[in-house]
């Protein structure tokens, strides 16, 4: 029994706290990960640094980041969002039957879109006030969300789909704009939006707060439920916003145009350094992720690896980066089971 | 995924129960006047006619449950629609539901979601003494024979559709270019079988190459940004492209769209609506049908004819057990027949139900 001697000696080391400078270092591994990546996949295929490429990538990543923008906001708190797929479909049908389609009058243009959103909206307010009028885990109520928001999207669609005709919504898709589709200016517009709010709005800003340390935030005085009810309201919109770019990209309002999406844009914004215990990273880090995503899916496509392989390659190079991204930052990881 | 289904799944259970309760009261006032006929056959108003498929959200499977109806109408009953979300466990709970009642006269025309979906149902079943006919998937070595209550399982040679529309890409194409394939799930037998048959299309069509082959798992979506990728890479070299189902053959229109090409032929296999539209436009090339509504009412009148005593069980040939039906490759030739599907009221009789068999599954 020497261990007492030995802990009373690790109590008499510990007191001097260590400096953080872990933060800058976890900060520009996702960054790194990603020139890195695109300079082996130029190297290994002349097909992948053509500009058209660079263009394709750019409009692939759009849907995705516009819902990762979202998730950000959800995770930066500490909290996780699996309402994605639902919010998104119904958004998506909402959207085909608000603009001209085949299947109504409807033609309300840019106003179709802004009620898909206020739906997207909407569901993720349900989300936030289940989460903390329940005090259900946020992992069930967005999963109960995701559901409803598959049950709305599921009675809207009644058997039929939903083509659009509606001349502006496909026009976001095919037409360009300085080499990119206006889809992808949308994206890069939602990550400015996005970025000046988790920088410069309050609501951004406590979003940090909670995901640090709520105890400390409602111990100040601070009402903790409103902005986190305001947050889900938050990423609902932007999901829906990304369901409405699936629905311009396919010219068809689609019940699954949300699938996957969920773990997709979780998976990019922990690549992209933020974490999933909340308070760290931010929507440019996720803005990181999805590109190291999306690039890493084309070039596995571009250097010609068989689509047996890809799906277990694309994974070990995703822990892979995960794993570089939050080494500096393991001792805090730990208390994550 | 068990928990996404939660709301719906107790609705539905809901609606079972009210139905289940309804029928047995209609059951027992109906048994009652047609007591003294003989016991096995049933009278044709107690037949109960149950169609279960994933969603009604997917035009093909709500097409097979208006084939079901349009059967059920032409016998004057009433098909009971079930869907289970392509949720395996809640396809089961439906189905000890149904089990449970009255299940002397029950039909049921079923789409398992999976091949080992089917065994648990089968041996449902054959012990509550329900006709069954199950679709699409069933494990290879089960064998229908050796079970009374399980009359038929009907599917599709998959080899063969994959090699339909390989051979009028290849015909769209002049023979002769490079053409891309977008495969489905890499691990459904779907998948695999008509992907077999894109390679038997490219063996006799010597001059048309296999640029690029990936999967978009069925998915519009996905399917549209692996085209996008696989036209910056190959570019112009592309004059075709394989889908494995019309969703995917679709995402590859909106992607082509988007790339401004329109000089690239697509096929696909399922006949969705949009494919359809799609082919009347003339932006696609082909696709084929299994024809929905057909399937849907088949199911149900092959257990009617059975349930009715129209057709012994024993006098089913083991070769109408288990069997490939008929598909059939839709151009803008033969498509109009295809957009509005009418069941033809002939392929349910009795003498008739096994009329469109392309031979047992070997």
């Amino acid at each position: 029994m020497t261990s007492p001697a030995k802990a009373d000696d690790e109590v008499v080391r510990a007191p001097r706290p260590q400096p953080r400078r872990g933060v800058s270092l976890g900060d520009a591994g996702p960054p790194i990960a990603l020139v890195v990546i695109i300079g082996i996949f130029s190297l290994l295929s002349p097909d992948f640094r053509t500009i058209a490429n660079l263009q394709n990538v750019m409009d692939a990543a759009a849907v995705l980041a516009v819902a990762t923008c979202g998730i950000s906001f959800v995770l930066m708190m500490g909290s996780i969002d699996l309402s994605v797929p639902g919010v998104m479909g119904a958004s998506a049908i909402a959207v085909a039957l608000l603009v001209a389609n085949n299947r109504n009058d409807n033609d309300l243009g840019l106003l179709g879109v802004l009620v898909a959103v206020l739906l997207g909206a909407a569901l993720g307010c349900l989300s936030g006030m289940a989460l903390v009028s329940l005090k259900v885990p946020s992992f069930m109520t967005t999963l109960g969300v995701s559901a409803v928001g598959l049950g709305i999207a599921t009675l809207m669609f009644s058997g039929v789909q939903p083509n659009i005709s509606d001349a502006m919504l496909r026009g976001w898709a095919v037409n360009r704009f300085l080499g990119l589709a206006y889809l992808t200016w949308i994206a890069l517009g939602c990550v400015l939006v996005g970025w000046l709010i988790q920088r410069y709005s309050r609501l951004g800003r406590y979003a940090y707060a909670i995901g640090g340390a709520e105890e400390v935030l409602a111990l100040s005085g601070v009402k903790v439920a409103p902005y986190k009810v305001a947050v889900f309201t938050l990423a609902g919109s932007f999901y829906a916003l990304a369901g409405v770019m699936v629905t311009s990209q396919l010219s068809a309002g689609l019940v699954q145009a949300g699938k996957g999406y969920d773990f997709a844009a979780i998976t990019a914004a922990v690549v992209g350094g933020t974490l999933l215990t909340g308070g760290r990273g931010g929507v440019l880090h996720s803005a990181v992720g999805v590109l190291l995503v999306i690039v890493l899916q084309n070039g596995l496509v571009q250097i010609g690896v068989s689509p047996y392989w890809q799906g277990g390659v694309q994974g070990l190079i995703v822990v892979a980066a995960v794993s570089a991204a939050v080494l500096p930052q393991r001792r805090r990881n730990q208390v994550t089971k | 995924m068990k928990f996404t289904s939660r709301p719906t799944a107790v609705v539905l259970g809901l609606t079972l129960a009210a139905a289940a309760l309804a029928g047995c009261s209609e059951e027992a006032s109906g048994g009652g006047g047609g007591g003294g006929s003989e016991a096995s056959a049933c009278a044709p108003e107690d037949v109960t006619l149950v169609g279960q498929v994933r969603n009604e959200s997917n035009p093909y499977e709500a097409s097979w449950l208006d084939g079901g109806d349009a059967f059920a109408e032409q016998v004057g009953l009433e098909q009971q629609r079930l869907t289970y979300d392509a949720d395996s466990t809640k396809q089961q709970e439906q189905i000890s539901q149904l089990l449970a009642g009255n299940t002397d006269c029950l039909v049921m025309n079923i789409l398992p979601n999976g091949d080992s979906d089917t065994l648990p149902i089968v041996e449902g079943a054959q012990e509550a003494g329900a006709f069954l006919v199950t679709q699409w998937n069933k494990p290879a070595d089960v064998n229908v024979a050796d079970y009374d209550q399980w009359l038929s399982h009907i599917t599709y040679n998959g080899v063969e559709s994959g090699k339909q529309i390989g051979d009028a890409l290849a015909e769209a194409i002049g023979g002769s270019g490079g053409i891309i394939a977008l495969q489905g799930i890499l691990d459904t037998g779907a998948a695999k079988d008509r992907y077999a048959g894109l390679e038997e299309s490219l063996e006799e069509n010597g001059d048309v190459e296999l640029l690029d082959q990936q999967t978009a798992n069925f998915s519009r979506d996905e399917a549209l940004s692996v085209t996008k990728t696989l036209l910056t890479k190959h570019g112009d070299k592309i004059k075709g492209i394989w889908a494995a189902n019309d969703d995917m053959a679709l995402g590859a229109l909106a992607a082509l769209e988007q790339a401004g090409r329109d000089d690239v032929a697509v096929v696909g296999i399922d006949a969705v609506p949009d494919a359809l539209t799609a082919i009347e436009d003339g932006t696609m090339t082909a696709t084929v049908s299994s024809d929905g509504p057909w399937q849907g009412g088949i199911g149900l009148a092959i257990g009617y004819c059975v349930a009715t005593g129209e057709l012994a069980a024993e006098d089913i040939s083991d070769d109408d057990r288990a069997w490939f039906a008929e598909q059939f490759l839709i151009t803008d030739d033969n498509v109009g027949d295809f957009t509005s599907p009418v069941v033809d009221e002939a392929d349910f009789e009795c003498d008739n139900v096994f009329s469109r068999s392309q031979g047992a599954i070997s």
